[in-house]
């Protein structure tokens, strides 16, 4: 018997689509019922009571939560996000409801054994609910009380070798896309990198020392499957500098109907047979292709690589092999001065796995640096480029100005000068210029 | 209930303390064909909606099957992800970047098994705890955040409003019918940490009044020069108020200059917002962040206000049915959301998905404003 | 600057202004101590693994306090 009745949620169960209001329901009965004999460190109707609270908001259209600040694991600034309920007489069970952020690993892949593990922990110490994920990518634990947090950090890093992920004015638990392990398009090792940064800068990740959220992201390829361009003060996009690499065979597969076009992704309906001509070539979006007597030509100078064709015609088409990355940045959702995509701040970088990413490295921190010192309060690094300008970026960065990092160029002539850029100076003798110009 | 340590003396917090580990290593939960595999991956093809194959330069193959997921599990649920994985994955399986679960089989033979293995597993209430799909030119997971049952700043709840709206978008999860993919986000306040600003279509909750003031509290709940100082738009200033003959601490709201952001809440549990007639939900459409063909899109606002209809937000549901059906009938292939609202251009739009404009919906929010209005004679009756 | 003289500096200049708020962002501290924020981030480290610092967090911004100051600890019924 559930502890309230919710007959709102319960319109939740019906439909196709997974039901979370079934799944609780179905744990908050298991718990009550605590067949393995668990000893529960937390109330053992915690999901009944979290149930109960949802409800009241489907009534009432208001949430039941507070923000609390100073709950968190001893050294740490971030990984703990502090929840109370503004009801805990008519549900003790969530009064104290934290939530606490376990980094994921690189590319979410998993296996059931360490899963287990994770589950039984938490079972034991909180509320047994979780987020797989959270937006940034964490495994969110969702709800335990204060006297669990340290208890189950101390689990976590000594019997399951895990850490804590980023929140607040930290590093945020970088994160990738699929990438090489699953993923012809991928340009680079997103896991590989993903991870590499997130160790080295696990101080960064825990420790706030900066003015506000600091997010990476890792997409393999142009297709930005995470994201990154959107959301990341720094995204790392997989690209390549020499020609796509053509399998004319394969072309003519596709052309004769053999294979079916952008790997099968439209074969929910009938869209007659595939027209190279009018679903690549004139779709490209630098016109920089041909198909003439059977075989597909590229202007591969022209291509801005913006991976249609290559998702058209997997079979047949493969990214250029001098790969790398560009990096952009400065995106974030639109609180406060509006959305910002990233910028392209370095064209072409070499992903060297050997020395441990170094060139990479040295325009991260180079950007800490500025933006530690710069940054306001709460200004993220996409709006202190608004502030200062993108060519103070490409100063403290000091990367070249090259014409792929504007769009057009500017439309002012308003150029501040600067004294050493121009011949002479500005120290002048008006004397001398009296001398032939009246008063 | 009895506390049981895990061996953390809180008296010595720093004595046998590890931290700055990171992640557990991703190479450690690779299945071995991706192992031996990395790097090598010549192409891949969409079997059917939510199974897919990848071929390797090794003639290796690995067969995905790709199941939709409430992002809000409990433990005995991912346990019965274990199940599934240990039964036919050897344990394997990932999560993608929106929520959902996928198995990996290195056999063709392997994959019936599994996909009637997990379509076979439903709640009691008869939702399928993992529909295979969510691939190609069809509606995959919605990413979204907490709502109501873990935020405080929350404008609409998340896991209900996603629950409705995939229900009502199941067909499309499960086929791939459309001219392109088409992602769903959900936010459920303007502070986004659910980044659906380029999205197809994205739902966010918006609250549309401005905090209370809890006068008698302020001072004594809150540290008032931290209240005025989470304000993003320098709203709130502190005020002198009497309360039974008594001079108190308080602050007083800029109503008019209030962007319904919530900060001030999040440092003074005083200064609350949430009402269930002021909250509800702006509906987003025609971002994407791929660089296919055209340029990353922010999405723009085409409906400024729905409300909070719990349990199954039907208006919501409907504007969104309509839009993706339309879209469906109207765009090119390949076409996104976003690329076909531009090519008809947001008239049209407006016109095709019978959605109504209104002030609301011209940006009057600091200079970008400028560059979102007509500057051209060109525009279509 | 040695710890022991920067931990004091940082001490003073919180409680100076312990009177309006006892949180703080990260680059006050630096201002206190006057120092660039990669050389101020060891001190306030430093001082957080003393006890002397304690964290708070809006879970998007992070904030520094003396450890046990302020109202937030009543309000969160966690002092």
């Amino acid at each position: 018997m559930a502890k309230h009745k919710t007959p709102l949620l319960d319109q939740l169960v019906s439909g196709p689509w997974p039901s979370f209001v079934d799944d609780m329901k179905q744990y908050a009965a298991a718990r009550a019922k605590n067949e393995k004999k668990i000893e529960y460190q937390i109330p053992v109707d915690v999901v009944d009571d979290l149930m109960g609270l949802l409800e009241l908001s489907y009534a009432d259209g208001t949430t039941h939560w507070k923000h609390g600040g100073i709950v968190g694991v001893f050294g740490y600034g971030g990984g703990v996000i502090g929840r109370y309920c503004d009801q805990p007489e008519t549900f003790p069970g969530v009064a104290h409801f934290h939530t606490m952020r376990v980094a994921q690993p690189a590319g979410k892949f998993y296996k059931s054994e360490y899963v287990r593990k994770l589950c039984d922990l938490w079972e034991f110490r909180g509320s047994g609910l979780t987020n797989m994920h959270g937006s940034t990518g964490d495994i969110i634990f969702l709800g335990t009380q204060t006297p669990q947090l340290e208890e189950i950090f101390y689990e976590l890093t000594h019997t399951m070798g895990q850490d804590l992920g980023g929140s607040g004015s930290n590093l945020r638990t970088p994160s990738d896309c699929i990438g090489q392990a699953r993923c012809e398009f991928a340009c680079y090792d997103t896991q590989d990198l993903c991870h590499t940064l997130t160790n080295d800068y696990q101080d960064e990740l825990h420790r706030p020392a900066f003015p506000y959220k600091f997010k990476f992201k890792f997409d393999g390829c142009p297709n930005c499957c995470v994201a990154s361009i959107a959301r990341a003060d720094i995204s790392f996009i997989g690209t390549w500098k020499d020609d796509i690499r053509i399998d004319q065979e394969a072309v003519a597969g596709y052309v004769s109907g053999k294979f079916k076009p952008n790997a099968g992704a439209h074969a929910g309906r009938d869209w007659g047979p595939f027209d190279i001509v009018k679903e690549v070539i004139d779709l490209c979006p630098t016109e920089c292709m041909k198909y003439e007597n059977g075989k597909l030509a590229i202007n591969n100078k022209e291509c801005t690589r913006c991976m249609h064709c290559i998702n058209v015609m997997p079979r047949a088409l493969r990214p250029g092999k001098e790969t790398g990355l560009s990096i952009l940045v400065g995106a974030k959702a639109p609180i406060l001065d509006g959305a910002q995509m990233g910028s392209l701040l370095v064209p072409f970088v070499e992903v060297n796995k050997e020395d441990g990413y170094q060139a990479i490295k040295d325009v991260i921190e180079a950007i800490w640096d500025w933006w530690m010192e710069e940054g306001k309060n709460r200004e993220r690094l996409g709006e202190l480029m608004k502030r200062q300008g993108f060519q103070k970026l490409l100063e403290v960065t000091g990367i070249k100005p090259v014409p792929q990092h504007v769009k057009e160029p500017r439309h002012n002539p308003y150029i501040f000068w600067k004294e050493d850029e121009v011949e002479g100076g500005w120290e002048r003798d008006v004397t001398e210029y009296r001398k032939h110009h009246q008063r | 209930m009895a506390f049981i340590s895990s061996g953390y003396n809180p008296d010595k917090p720093m004595e046998n303390r590890i931290t700055d580990i990171g992640p557990k290593n991703f190479e450690d939960f690779y299945p071995p064909v991706i192992k031996n595999n990395k790097a090598k991956w010549l192409y891949h093809e969409i079997l059917k909606p939510g199974v897919l194959v990848h071929v390797s330069e090794t003639g290796d193959e690995v067969y995905t099957v790709r199941a939709g997921g409430a992002r809000l599990m409990t433990v005995d649920l991912i346990r019965e992800i274990c199940d599934v994985a240990d039964k036919h994955c050897s344990g394997y399986f990932r999560f993608t970047t929106r929520n959902n679960i996928e198995f990996m089989v290195d056999k063709k033979d392997k994959v019936e098994p599994l996909i009637k293995d997990l379509e076979s597993r439903k709640f009691p209430g008869g939702s399928y705890k993992f529909p295979v799909g969510g691939t190609g030119a069809g509606i995959t997971n919605i990413v979204h955040t907490q709502g109501w049952i873990h935020c405080h700043t929350p404008a609409t709840d998340a896991s209900g409003p996603v629950k409705a709206a995939m229900d009502v978008l199941f067909d499309d999860f499960k086929d791939m019918r459309l001219p392109a993919h088409l992602r769903v986000s959900l936010a459920c306040c303007l502070n986004m940490c659910g980044a659906v600003h380029c999205s197809d279509i994205a739902i966010l909750g918006y609250h549309r009044k401005p905090p209370m003031v809890d006068h008698a509290y302020v001072d004594s709940m809150c540290e008032i020069p931290l209240a005025i100082a989470a304000c993003p738009t320098a709203a709130i200033k502190p005020k002198k108020i009497e309360i039974d003959g008594q001079q108190k601490n308080s602050v007083e709201v800029n109503n008019s200059r209030c962007m319904f952001c919530g900060n001030c809440y999040t440092m003074c549990p005083a200064l609350p917002l949430s009402d269930k007639e002021g909250d509800g939900i702006v509906i987003m459409a025609g971002g994407k962040v791929s660089n296919r063909i055209s340029n990353p899109k922010f999405s723009k606002v085409v409906v400024a206000f729905l409300p909070n209809e719990a349990p199954r937000w039907p208006s919501t549901t409907a504007v969104i049915k309509k839009m993706v059906d339309v879209y469906a009938k109207d765009a090119r292939k390949y076409e996104r959301l976003g690329e076909w609202a531009e090519r008809i251009g947001w008239e049209r739009f407006f016109e095709k998905c019978e959605l109504e404009f209104s002030h609301h919906l011209i940006d009057d929010f600091r200079d970008p404003a400028y560059y979102t209005w007509r500057q051209t004679t060109n525009f279509k009756f | 600057m040695e710890y022991e003289e920067a931990k004091q500096k940082l001490i003073d200049g919180l409680t100076k202004k312990t009177k309006s708020k006892s949180k703080f962002y990260f680059s006050d501290l630096a201002d206190i101590l006057e120092m660039k924020p990669r050389d101020a981030k060891k001190i306030v480290n430093q001082m957080v693994t003393d006890g002397i610092l304690e964290f708070w967090s809006s879970g998007s911004t992070s904030m520094y306090g003396l450890k046990g100051m302020g109202k937030q600890a009543a309000a969160e019924h966690e002092a």
